[in-house]
Order: structure tokens, then C-alpha cells, then sequence
């Protein structure tokens, strides 16, 4: 009895040692990816080089995990990885798996719901903690130790067209989270939650009411500012130093007809400060004035510390999905640079605001527009990764033709139109952040990739081609250096880390969570590997 | 792969509903909601539009009492009671009058919402004529070079019969469905030739022309492709809205 009595202290106190301190995120530990960027500032790059490039074409499986969810392209979250244990998700779905060995924890459902079911993109985590939006747009609250519900609060009426699908993001003890939904004039915002309780602690509005800042940017006298759209559906990113949350907001509503909203239409399209304390904007910078085109500025808004044009900055850079590299001073919100880094016909070039000017003649039309890129854009959710060592933004692009058609009679509502794609390739490309040209391109083949991208200090460059074949370049010439096909869609972003001195690169295939890592024995010689990068004969395999 | 076909059957008869008219009706009884059109026409378009979309009164396609209402249980008081506060008097419909006006609110909602998800295919032929088709031939044989793989007489006599307006438009942008043809040799010197099945950047697969269908690690062959779609991948770069337009009205005119 005493020995039950004492197993049973001694586990309590090993779970309560467990979970994830808040405090830890800014610097998070090489055996640990605790936000869905890994870390805050959405760089998507891991230090960890035992994979490197001069023996990553030995990686080979550690383990697999059947989700045996197989519908839509499976796989689309960035796993978290605290104490061991794998968190990630698909709509409807929690798993918690061991990341040694791939061997499941325990498995959360939640129940059948009417929300659109597109994708899921992971959780966030707060002590013992998970955070995980559904499709009809709740946050739940889960034990991370069962993946019992702790809260579930309703985030957005489903009803009126609303989803979700995004990682929360944890600051402190708030939960910041976004909402998805444009098929319906709705309006965006971002929430922050208490972690402990998920009360309400503020709520920041993409469209400003009449008469606030912003809102001249609207027509007056119509319902349009309240019906706008601006959702918020891609996880933001956090300077711990000024205390700011940097957020993209996504396009206005009705999408492809402008013509009920004329104006900048703030603030959709646009890049967001936010103090995440209070939720007061800090600055914003509107990377698509009064978009027609569906381009969104939700794409990661990377943040560094880093030479520009030869001045020490603090940065902020995002690859737009209109095609338009920006680079930012994250502390004024000036742009720094506005550049193309893919193929686009719709602008006649930049404001003094470095803010791309639409050509009127390339909005949709009922007889059909050519324009380039199309709707799903330059790029889109996929994470971009920037690798400092080489100064270089990775980022999965998308080179397209598309026919807009606007063809709505009366009054346009919700999407007012669309487009049809008739021609696009993909490419990974590694962008001068100085220039925004792009040093290599990988092509990725024909059609639509959706993977994202992780870099590390191996000099290496993983994210996948449209077939489904994940692949791992050289960083510096774009070469590739290894590949594997896992049987499926490979729309899951990859994620690095090491444990017990093994670095696993894990990322998801159709419904399947992959972990590769070298042969299990495999030393290498940091040195002689840096000295003879790529020699096989520096190799050296030794049984433990 | 059962659901994926049932939802491919259903999405068009979903998404296809331009106008009211057309709404199927497996989604709502459209005699319901040609009566509820007519008495909300009647009774509240002069505030809420005739559409719906709003006027003096709120738009209600937007509105969230609408979108939660279930035949007519939220809208039934509001009909009744008014909103006097907001000058909307009230009037006194029968349950049957309160259904139909519903169906009419919830079917026009569907459209709002079938009309975001995709482009109909019945596209109506007077949106996408604003071409001039004497210069669509003019580009056709001149600048255009289409005449150099293209015939009017030929290969594209009664195009316009083959394909729906909407489609021959598109494939004049670029037309899909083409596969490169491959010559692969492989290590022992054998020279296979066929259409591209599937191509990556580590296999090359084709069928050859008894239909077998063959692969390689693409670093143990040597690949030709002949593209057929070359020529109309640099037409694309090279288009404006006015030579896409134009050609698609001197397309038109050949049926």
C-alpha cells in the first residue's frame, strides 16, 4: 500500500513537473517545437545540424503514425513537440503521440459539426494545457496529459458562414486566436483569452466601426464596413522585446467585386501590431489596397534582427500572396522594400507607401480578366522559412495564369465572382531579402504545393513538390539532396528536433505522420563533416 | 471515393443556381418559395429590396436572425411584432405566409452562397462577347500565329459547337489535357516513345503505343519531351484581355 501510495505521489509530481512554461517560447530548446512556428518569431529555422547536407541522403524512416484519416489531402498541421510528446491535428481531430517512437498517447474527436472542414493547422499549448479551434469555430480547451475537454467556448456563429482552422498563439497567459470564413460578407477579428479560464480579455476588429481611424477608407452610408471580411487565419508572430503581435489579415468582402466598397478598405490585406495585453493597434501597413483579387495578407509575417542595405534593423518580412515581397521596420511599420519575388501582371508598380498599385483594367470582369497570379496567389498558408545564416527567405511559390470573372447581378455578395486557373507551376525559391530576387528556384512541378518550409543549420532546406515527394536541398545552390514519397498530398510542414541526441525531421503525408532520422548509431563528425561537406568517405557508422 | 463522387454529383446542381429559378428543388419546395418571393415582394421589398439585399431596411441575406431561423421561428415574431423602434411596422401573416417568406430568405441565401463557390457553368455568351472578331482573325493569322498549328477550316472548324462558350473561352487561354510525348533511352541503348503518363523530378513514366506503360528512375535514361502546349504557354505570357476577347469572338462566329 505504502508502495502504491508512493508510485502514485511520485507520478503527480512528474505530471506536474510536465507542460509548457510560457516563459520558455521566446528561447524555446532544441528538444522542443512549442508554438506552431517553433518558436515566435515564424522563421521556421532550427540550429540543430546533425542532419546536415553532408549526410542527410542517409535519412531514413524512424517511425510512422497511421492517423487513419484519409479524406481531402490529409495532413495540414505543424505538430507541437513539449516533453516528448507530439501534438497535432486534423479538423475534427487531436492526437498526442510519442515523438521517440510515434506510439500514440491518446486520440481526441470531436463530434460531427457543420463547419467547412479545409483544414486544421495546429494547437497552441500553455502549462499542461492545448488550444485547438474547430471547423464551426469553437476554441477548446484540452488536457494535454488525456486530451479531455477542459472549456469550450464559441468563438464565431457558424451559421452565418463562419470556420476555423488556425494554431492559436500563446503570449504569456493569452490565447490569441483568428477566424476564417469569405463565402459571406462577415467581419474579422482577433480574440486574446484568458489561458487558464478562456474568458474574454479583448477583441480587436479587422474593420473599424463608423467614424474610428480606417474607416474613412469605407463608403459611407452602406452596411459595407460591417460586412467587409478581414479574417485572421494564419497564426501571427510576437516580438518579446516591444511587445508587439504581428498579424495578417485576409481580403475584403464581396471579394471579387469592389464596386460596393470603394476605398483602401482597412484593415483587410494588411499586416497588424498589436499589443497583445490590451489589443491596441501599434501601426498597420496594407500590403493589397482594396483587393479584388482573393490575395489575402495572412502569410507568416517573419520577424528578424538583420542588416539592411548595410543598417543594422529590426525586420519584419512577409511574401505576400499578391507576389510582392515586403520588408518592413517592425517597430514603425515603414515599408523598406516592396518588390515582386513571382510573376504578376495586375500592378503598375509601388506607392509611396511601398504599397502595390492595382491596374483597374485587371480587376475581375463578367467577360473574364487575364490576370497573374491567380487566386490561391504567389503564395498562400504554406510557412515560408528564413535561414540567417544565408540570409535568404525560403518560400513555396505559385506561378499562375487565371480568368477572373465578376458576375454578380444586383448588389454583389460574397465571393461576387471567381476565377479559374488555366495554367500554374510551382517552384521553391531562396529570396534575397535585400533585393526580393530570388538566388535559385526549385521547380516543383505543375499544379498546386502546399507544403511550407523548414530550414536548419545544416544547410538544408525541407518542404515538398506538388506530387507529394518531400524533399530536402541544398540551401546555398537549391540542389536536391534527398527525397521521399509517402504515399499522399505532402501538405504537412515539416518540423526538426532532437531527442537523446538524435535530431528527427517529422512532417505529415496524406494522413500519415512521418519522423526520419539518421541510421540509429550514426555519429558524424561535426568538424570533419563541416571540412568535407559531402564526402561520403567522412561518414562513419558506428553501432552503440 | 463513393462520397467524393456524390459530392462532385451534387456540388454543380448546388452551385449552378444562379438565380432563384434554377434553385433545385431538392434543397427547398419551389412552389414555397415562388409564393414566399411574391409576398415578400409584396410585404417587405420596398424595405429589404426585392432580392432581399437591403434598401432603407437591413440587407437579409447578411442577417443573423435569418441564418438561424428555422421555418419561419425567428421570423415569424419579428413579422409580427415589427420593429417599431426602427420604423419596421408589423403585420399580420399567416403561418403559411411566414413559411413561404422563410423558404424564399433561406433559398436566396443558398444562391449568395452557391454563386461564392464557383463559377456557373451555363455562363451566359453576352458577358463573355465584348471581343471584336475581325481582329480576333486578324490576331489569328497575324500576330497571334495561332494559323501556324491552327485552321479555321481544319482542326477548329465548328469549334463553337464542340465546347460551351465559358470552356472555349478558357482553352483559348490555354488548353489542358494535351500530354508531352516522351522519347526515353534507357542505359542499354533502347528507345521507347509515348505520352507522358506522370513526371516528377525522380521518375518518368509513358505509354507506348501497343499501351504499355513503362517507368525509370529518371537518372538512368536519357528524355526528350515534345511539348504540344509550348507554343501556348508563351501565347499566355503574351496575351491582353483584348486579343483573348477577340479571338474568342472570331472562335465564336465558327460554328
Amino acid at each position: 500500500m505504502t508502495k502504491i501510495l508512493l508510485a502514485c505521489v511520485g507520478t503527480a509530481l512528474a505530471i506536474s513537473a510536465q507542460g509548457l512554461d510560457p516563459k520558455t517560447l521566446v528561447h524555446p530548446s532544441a528538444d522542443s517545437w512549442p508554438t506552431y512556428n517553433g518558436d515566435y518569431s515564424g522563421k521556421r529555422f532550427s540550429f540543430l545540424r546533425q542532419i546536415n547536407k553532408s549526410n542527410v541522403g542517409m535519412l531514413s524512416m524512424a517511425w510512422a503514425f497511421q492517423t487513419d484519416v484519409n479524406t481531402g489531402p490529409g495532413l495540414k498541421s505543424t505538430p507541437l513537440l513539449v516533453d516528448g510528446s507530439l501534438y497535432f491535428t486534423e479538423p475534427d481531430d487531436v492526437w498526442s503521440v510519442d515523438a521517440r517512437s510515434g506510439q500514440q498517447n491518446w486520440h481526441y474527436h470531436y463530434h460531427d459539426n457543420e463547419g467547412l472542414h479545409i483544414g486544421q493547422r495546429g494547437l497552441g499549448m500553455y502549462k499542461g494545457h492545448l488550444y485547438f479551434e474547430t471547423p464551426d469555430a469553437h476554441l477548446l480547451c484540452l488536457d494535454a496529459r488525456s486530451g479531455e475537454v477542459q472549456w469550450d467556448k464559441v468563438l464565431a456563429d457558424v451559421k452565418q458562414g463562419y470556420w476555423a482552422t488556425m494554431a492559436p498563439l500563446v503570449i504569456r497567459n493569452h490565447v490569441l486566436v483568428g477566424v476564417s470564413g469569405d463565402f459571406n460578407d462577415l467581419h474579422g477579428f482577433i480574440d486574446s483569452l484568458d489561458a487558464e479560464t478562456g474568458k474574454l480579455e479583448w477583441r480587436w476588429d479587422a474593420l473599424p466601426k463608423p467614424g474610428q481611424p480606417g474607416s474613412e477608407t469605407w463608403p459611407a452610408n452602406s452596411d459595407a464596413i460591417q460586412h467587409g471580411g478581414g479574417m485572421t487565419w494564419v497564426t501571427g508572430t510576437y516580438d518579446a522585446e516591444s511587445n508587439l503581435v504581428y498579424w495578417g489579415t485576409a481580403n475584403p468582402n464581396p471579394v471579387m467585386d469592389g464596386s460596393a466598397r470603394p476605398g483602401d478598405n482597412l484593415y483587410t490585406c494588411s499586416i497588424v501590431a498589436l499589443n497583445p495585453d490590451t489589443g491596441k493597434l501599434a501601426w498597420y501597413f496594407q500590403p493589397s489596397p482594396h483587393d479584388v483579387h482573393d490575395w489575402d495578407a495572412v502569410q507568416t509575417p517573419v520577424i528578424f534582427d538583420g542588416d539592411f542595405h548595410g543598417q543594422p534593423r529590426k525586420l519584419l518580412i512577409q511574401a505576400s500572396r499578391n507576389g510582392y515581397l515586403f520588408v518592413l521596420d517592425r517597430t514603425t511599420g515603414k515599408a523598406l522594400l516592396s518588390a515582386p519575388y513571382e510573376e504578376t501582371n495586375w500592378s503598375s508598380g509601388v506607392d509611396a507607401k511601398g504599397r502595390p498599385v492595382g491596374k483597374t483594367e485587371k480587376y475581375p470582369s463578367p467577360a473574364g480578366t487575364l490576370v497573374e497570379p491567380d487566386a490561391i496567389g504567389a503564395t498562400n498558408w504554406m510557412a515560408p522559412s528564413f535561414d540567417p545564416n544565408n540570409g535568404l527567405l525560403f518560400v513555396d511559390t505559385h506561378q499562375s495564369f487565371s480568368l477572373y470573372y465578376a458576375y454578380s447581378t444586383g448588389k454583389p455578395e460574397g465571393f461576387a465572382g471567381r476565377d479559374l486557373t488555366v495554367w500554374s507551376r510551382c517552384y521553391l525559391r531562396a529570396i534575397d531579402y535585400q533585393t526580393g530576387k530570388s538566388r535559385w528556384e526549385h521547380d516543383l512541378g505543375s499544379g498546386w504545393d502546399w507544403s511550407g518550409v523548414l530550414s536548419t543549420a545544416g544547410d538544408l532546406v525541407f518542404s515538398a513538390d506538388v506530387h507529394g515527394n518531400v524533399l530536402a536541398l541544398d540551401a546555398v545552390t537549391g540542389k536536391t539532396l534527398w527525397h521521399v514519397y509517402g504515399g499522399g498530398p505532402a501538405q504537412g510542414p515539416a518540423i526538426t528536433y532532437e531527442i537523446d541526441g538524435r535530431q528527427y525531421l517529422v512532417c505529415g503525408a496524406h494522413g500519415v505522420l512521418y519522423a526520419f532520422a539518421l541510421p540509429e548509431g550514426y555519429v558524424s563528425d561535426p568538424l570533419a563533416a563541416a571540412a568535407q561537406a559531402g564526402s561520403v568517405s567522412q561518414r562513419r557508422l558506428r553501432k552503440r | 471515393m463513393r462520397t467524393v463522387l456524390v459530392i462532385f454529383l451534387f456540388v454543380p446542381v448546388l452551385l449552378l443556381a444562379q438565380d432563384l429559378d434554377n434553385v433545385s428543388p431538392r434543397q427547398v419546395d419551389s412552389s414555397n418559395v415562388g409564393a414566399g418571393k411574391a409576398q415578400f415582394q409584396q410585404t417587405c421589398g420596398f424595405c429589404h429590396g426585392r432580392d432581399a439585399r437591403g434598401a432603407s431596411g437591413p440587407d437579409l441575406i447578411r442577417s443573423s436572425l435569418v441564418s438561424h431561423d428555422v421555418n419561419g421561428n425567428l421570423i415569424g415574431p419579428v413579422v409580427h411584432k415589427g420593429r417599431p423602434e426602427k420604423g419596421m411596422p408589423a403585420f399580420q401573416l399567416s403561418d403559411t405566409q411566414i413559411s413561404n417568406i422563410a423558404q424564399y430568405l433561406h433559398a436566396q441565401a443558398k444562391v449568395a452562397a452557391s454563386v461564392s463557390q464557383r463559377i456557373p457553368s451555363e455562363y451566359p455568351v453576352e458577358k463573355l462577347l465584348v471581343g471584336d472578331a475581325a481582329a480576333g482573325q486578324t490576331y489569328f493569322n497575324g500576330h497571334g500565329n495561332c494559323f501556324s498549328c491552327h485552321s479555321s477550316t481544319g482542326d477548329l472548324a465548328h469549334i463553337a459547337s464542340k465546347y460551351k462558350p465559358f470552356d472555349l473561352q478558357t482553352r483559348i487561354a490555354f488548353p489542358s489535357g494535351l500530354q508531352p510525348l516522351l522519347n526515353v533511352k534507357d542505359s542499354s541503348g533502347q528507345t521507347f516513345s509515348g505520352e507522358q503518363v506522370y513526371a516528377d523530378e525522380f521518375l518518368v513514366t509513358l505509354r507506348d503505343k501497343s499501351n504499355w506503360v513503362h517507368t525509370w528512375k529518371r537518372n538512368t535514361v536519357r528524355v526528350e519531351v515534345h511539348d504540344p502546349l509550348a507554343a501556348h504557354e508563351q501565347l499566355l505570357k503574351s496575351y491582353t484581355d483584348a486579343n483573348l476577347h477577340d479571338l474568342f469572338a472570331y472562335l465564336e462566329t465558327l460554328r
